[in-house]
């Protein structure tokens, strides 16, 4: 329900942009901006499967290789009610991590790292695969991109109305108070547009977590796997903004936070919650406690024979 | 006259919700009957691969003859169930079978060591994990869907229109079957 209103939020932001642009701008130049925005949109949507795989550096795996993985996704899977089995791949990289990417729930996939595999017992690496196997069944990964090419719409617009009140002299209209505002709305909303889609983002992890202790009917495997990853220090390595939305856990956390300063100490413009707060809250709908020390049980890549 | 446009706008409200309360059943119960078919693809497939396992151990033990009939019989009862609930108990009867024939199978070291027995002996298990997480899903459904016909006011119309209540799969509700570790002693 929340997550709707952030989706209303985004359209109103839209609404207001093309308002000012309106207002203090010659009608054919907001055409044009629109026109642009919609062909970004486009391409960036069709693009989205093979740029996610490229910047990620997800590997496709051959028909028999790693099969207790494979079955472990296929069976999450089936515990989830997926029409099909989301592609399995690989990202060769240290830093446990997973993710979920596709437009739709037929033809999507699901990326971990070989860190994930050298950490996670199986019982952990279920509920993270359950947990992208949520998203890709909440067509979050849809609802992501979509978010992400509106903020990049609506800082597309932004831009264009600034710059073409800062030069563009003849197509300005409207008096002074129009003017300022309009400036002012320029320069905030692509912030705006970030802060709906982080806490969009925020809100759907929840809903993530939620779904993997559902689809395992055991929400401690996913507080335990959440606390594993707290644990664990190591950086990814291709980790990037434009697709940090993506991960189990945030890939881009511990750079940005110096980058950013105290913005990024107040959480609103982090992709994921923060864990203790996640680990809560599962503690919370599942009514246990996790206990102070995780068993140091063999991790998954034993059986897969790769450690 | 307003009173008139009042009616007219309740009953349009209450025809909007009729619709939408019985679309929703609808996807409930499509949701089940997706969970029912992905139960009896894995039964199904179980199934199949039991007549290769007999054969592979009767090559190696052919004198445990009871133990074999034991688990043609639950296959075949597993087969002719007829509602979700008794292929849940059928099922139940099949996985002891089963773990009585991997328990002869382990006196037979070669047996241990055939190359088509460890694949067969894997691709059970397997198919054991996926039935259980298609029964988690199949009963997680007909929760949602039976709850949905019996919550008023559809509980008064459900029957006239063709809703039924569904069984869950094994008696025991969402609870775990006990699990026989297939797994050979190493």
């Amino acid at each position: 329900m929340r997550s709707s209103i952030v989706v209303i939020g985004f359209v109103l932001l839209l609404l207001v942009l093309a308002g000012l642009v309106g207002l203090a701008l010659d009608i054919s130049l907001g055409v044009v901006a629109l026109v642009v925005a919609l062909v970004y949109a486009l391409v960036a949507i069709l693009r989205s499967r093979s740029l996610v795989a490229g910047i990620t550096h997800a590997q496709p795996l051959g028909e028999e290789e790693l099969r207790p993985l494979r079955r472990l996704v296929e069976n999450v899977s089936i515990g989830a009610g997926l029409p099909v089995t989301p592609e399995l791949r690989i990202v060769d990289d240290a830093a446990p991590n997973a993710f979920a990417a596709g437009l739709r729930p037929t033809a999507s996939y699901v990326g971990v790292t070989t860190g994930l595999l050298r950490t996670m017992p199986k019982r952990e690496l279920e509920a993270v695969i359950a947990h992208e196997v949520s998203h890709i069944r909440n067509r979050d990964t849809y609802l992501m991109t979509m978010a992400t090419v509106f903020a990049g719409v609506i800082a597309l617009i932004a831009d264009i109305g600034f710059r073409s009140l800062a030069y563009g002299g003849r197509s300005r209209k409207g008096g002074a108070l129009v003017v300022v505002l309009a400036i002012v709305g320029f320069i905030l909303a692509p912030y705006a547009a970030l802060l709906l889609r982080m806490s969009l983002s925020r809100r759907r992890e929840y809903l993530a977590d939620a779904g993997a202790a559902e689809i395992l009917s055991d929400s401690e495997a996913m507080a335990l796997a959440l606390r594993r990853l707290e644990l664990d220090s190591t950086t990814i390595r291709y980790a990037d903004a434009s697709t940090a939305h993506l991960w189990v856990e945030s890939p881009t956390d511990r750079v940005e936070s110096e980058r950013r300063g105290v913005l990024a100490i107040s959480g609103l413009f982090n992709t994921h919650p923060a864990i203790p707060d996640r680990i809560a809250a599962l503690e919370e709908a599942g009514g246990f406690r996790l206990p102070e020390r995780l068993a140091a049980d063999a991790p998954f890549a034993v059986e897969l024979g790769l450690a | 006259m307003p009173w008139l446009w009042i009616l007219l706008a309740v009953v349009a409200l209450l025809l909007v919700l009729a619709v939408v309360g019985y679309n929703r059943l609808v996807r409930l119960r499509n949701e089940a009957d997706t969970g029912w078919a992905n139960i009896d693809v894995q039964l199904q497939r179980r199934a199949d691969l039991i007549p290769n396992l007999v054969e592979a151990v009767r090559g190696y033990a052919a004198h445990e003859r009871g133990v074999f009939e034991e688990v043609t019989k639950a296959r075949s009862a597993l087969q002719s169930a007829g509602t979700p609930g008794a292929a849940g108990d059928a099922n139940d009867i099949l996985t002891a079978a089963l773990g009585r024939l991997f328990a002869v199978a382990e006196a037979y070291p070669e047996l241990q060591a055939s190359e088509n027995f460890l694949r067969l002996q894997e691709d059970l298990t397997d198919t054991e994990d996926k039935i259980s997480a298609a029964r988690r899903y199949y009963n997680s459904t007909v929760m949602h869907y039976n709850t949905g016909i019996q919550s008023i006011p559809w509980v008064l119309v459900a029957q006239p229109l063709g809703f039924r209540e569904k069984e869950f799969f094994s008696a025991g509700g969402d609870t775990d079957v006990p699990q026989v570790s297939l797994t050979p002693a190493t």
